[in-house]
């Protein structure tokens, strides 16, 4: 995935109505890159099969 | 006894003490409130300190055990609590300046169980705002941890550990996402655990991340962890989440035989080529498992390979649902957020939706991996964290993007139990140095949701076959 830059994060906190600091942004995009580049190369096999549900308490709990 | 060492009891033998008439509540609560006088202008536990209500409810204590009532079994103990938690006419302000005229008009359910149990609340403990993992964002100022000044005492229940370890309480509660409690307890040298998710209700408490959130205590000792656990725990009806079972008595639980136990260490978390684990942690870890096989306890090394990307998982997870708590506090009040608490909650707000979903896929994934672990273990065990308490950076932000990236992968350590959701516990597993400091090391034991007893009671025999419990940190005063 390509890294953020400076402008996409102003382009991103926009579109949820977020008047983002210039003083904050080289920080959101490095936690915002981290993150995405990090679950990026997540790709275990089956995830697709998975449902996106945060299932707590499982039979047997 | 000097009454002045009346604050380095356990909570346990504080509460039989007070019980058998041997001490008085007023006594304890004036020494605990003299120490924190001496003590914390250096370290900047306690957000509030409730001397006059501590004193008023130790009278009370007082006369109730001259008469023959016995509130419970922490009549008369001095606990502080994280304040992000609930307190009834009492500032509860989340370390934020956001919150800091906030005064709830009913305890959280936890407050309620302490008071129930005879717990006197001692005061309000500092913590990082909102609860966030970072040490530096308290509006009330940085927590330092008593073994050294320079170092983090763990996130986010900064208070909790710091006050616990230098003897500023008998025992604290904590609130964990992704380690909060685990972590203060291990950096500070003690004992806290993170209960099953739905053992202890939330009812009351601000929140930080709903899907991943528990209370627990942090304690000194493990019977004194038992027995704050004890007094929390159960089914609430205010917190839809909390499962209807009785709470064992967690206190008699403690037998220290763990003869014939499964217990799979995860060699992911013991590999330095894996997750980065230092050599004192290793050995510390190592260490503590051969004390388990001398102690008749059956340990094999086992793999839980998705381990490794729970930090991520869980980390997405808890940015967005805590950054989707508030969202008017960023668009109304970002001046009166820490910087790094502003970016957190900006970035969780900005990761897709695919990105949240793919994590909680993860969470799916990483949970079956160990519950399956767990049908060939009783226990599973690991380091805490890779290293020992860091020195903490006092500068806002973030240095880079791989300074974020390892935050990421560090988190692994604690949000592999975090999303597993039963049962983790922190202890003391011996200590470094580094110069001429010593650092607190620790093991971490996991059991199956719903299986503190077992939890408890391994640390207990590991406990009852150490001394690590019972080294103090250097004098403040």
């Amino acid at each position: 995935m390509p890294e953020l830059n400076d402008d996409d994060i102003r382009v991103l906190a926009k579109a949820v109505n977020l008047d983002i600091q210039d003083s904050d942004i080289t920080d959101v995009k490095h936690s915002l890159n981290a993150m995405l580049d990090a679950i990026e190369s997540i790709n275990p096999e089956g995830i697709n099969g998975i449902e996106p549900l945060p299932v707590i308490f499982q039979t047997g709990d | 006894m000097n009454n002045q060492d009346l604050v380095f009891l356990s909570a346990t033998e504080l509460a039989n003490k007070i019980r058998e008439k041997q001490i008085s509540p007023v006594e304890v609560v004036k020494a605990y409130l003299d120490r924190i006088a001496v003590v914390d202008p250096k370290l900047n536990a306690y957000i509030t300190v409730l001397a006059d209500e501590a004193l008023v409810a130790a009278h009370e204590a007082e006369t109730d055990i001259t008469s023959g009532l016995n509130k419970g079994p922490l009549h008369g103990v001095p606990v502080g609590v994280k304040d992000q938690i609930h307190t009834e006419g009492i500032r509860t302000s989340s370390a934020s300046r956001i919150r800091s005229d906030f005064v709830p008009d009913v305890d959280a359910a936890v407050v309620s169980g302490l008071r129930k149990s005879g717990a006197i609340i001692l005061g309000k403990l500092n913590m990082t705002e909102f609860a966030m993992g970072d040490p530096i964002t308290s509006a009330f100022g940085v927590t330092r941890n008593p073994w050294d000044l320079s170092r983090s005492p763990g996130t986010s229940s900064t208070g909790s550990g710091a006050a616990t370890a230098s003897f500023m309480c008998a025992s604290s509660l904590g609130e964990d996402t992704g380690g909060s409690v685990r972590g203060p307890a291990a950096n500070c040298g003690l004992v806290g655990i993170r209960p099953s998710w739905g053992r202890v209700s939330r009812y009351g408490v601000d929140g930080a991340s709903w899907s991943l959130d528990t209370i627990g205590p942090i304690s000194r000792t493990v019977e004194d962890c038992a027995l704050t656990l004890g007094a929390i725990a159960g089914y609430d009806r205010r917190d839809q989440y909390t499962k209807d079972v009785p709470v064992p008595d967690y206190g008699a639980a403690l037998t220290g035989d763990v003869s014939g136990l499964k217990v799979g260490l995860i060699k992911e978390f013991l590999d330095p080529d894996v997750m980065g684990v230092t050599e004192p942690v290793r050995q510390g870890v190592l260490d503590a498992a051969r004390l388990l096989v001398s102690l008749g306890a059956e340990v094999e090394e086992t793999s839980l390979p998705l381990a490794q990307v729970a930090g991520v998982a869980s980390r997405i997870i808890s940015s967005v649902e805590r950054s989707s708590l508030h969202p008017e506090w960023l668009r109304n009040r970002p001046d009166d957020l820490h910087h790094n608490t502003r970016v957190a909650f900006t970035a969780g707000e900005l990761v897709p939706s695919s990105v949240y979903y793919k994590a909680q896929k993860l969470r799916t994934m990483v949970r079956r991996q160990a519950l399956e672990a767990f049908e060939r273990f009783d226990i599973l065990a690991m380091p805490i964290a890779s290293e020992p308490a860091t020195i903490m950076d006092l500068r806002p932000g973030i240095p880079s993007k791989q300074a974020a990236v390892r935050a990421l992968t560090e988190g692994s350590y604690r949000g592999l139990f975090s999303m597993v959701s039963g049962p983790a516990l922190s202890i003391c597993c011996g200590f470094s140095t580094d110069g001429a400091r010593k650092l607190p090391l620790a093991l971490q034991i996991a059991g199956r949701p719903f299986d503190e007893t077992t939890v408890l009671n391994v640390a207990y025999a590991y406990e009852q076959n150490t001394n690590w419990h019972l080294e103090r940190p250097p004098e403040l005063n």
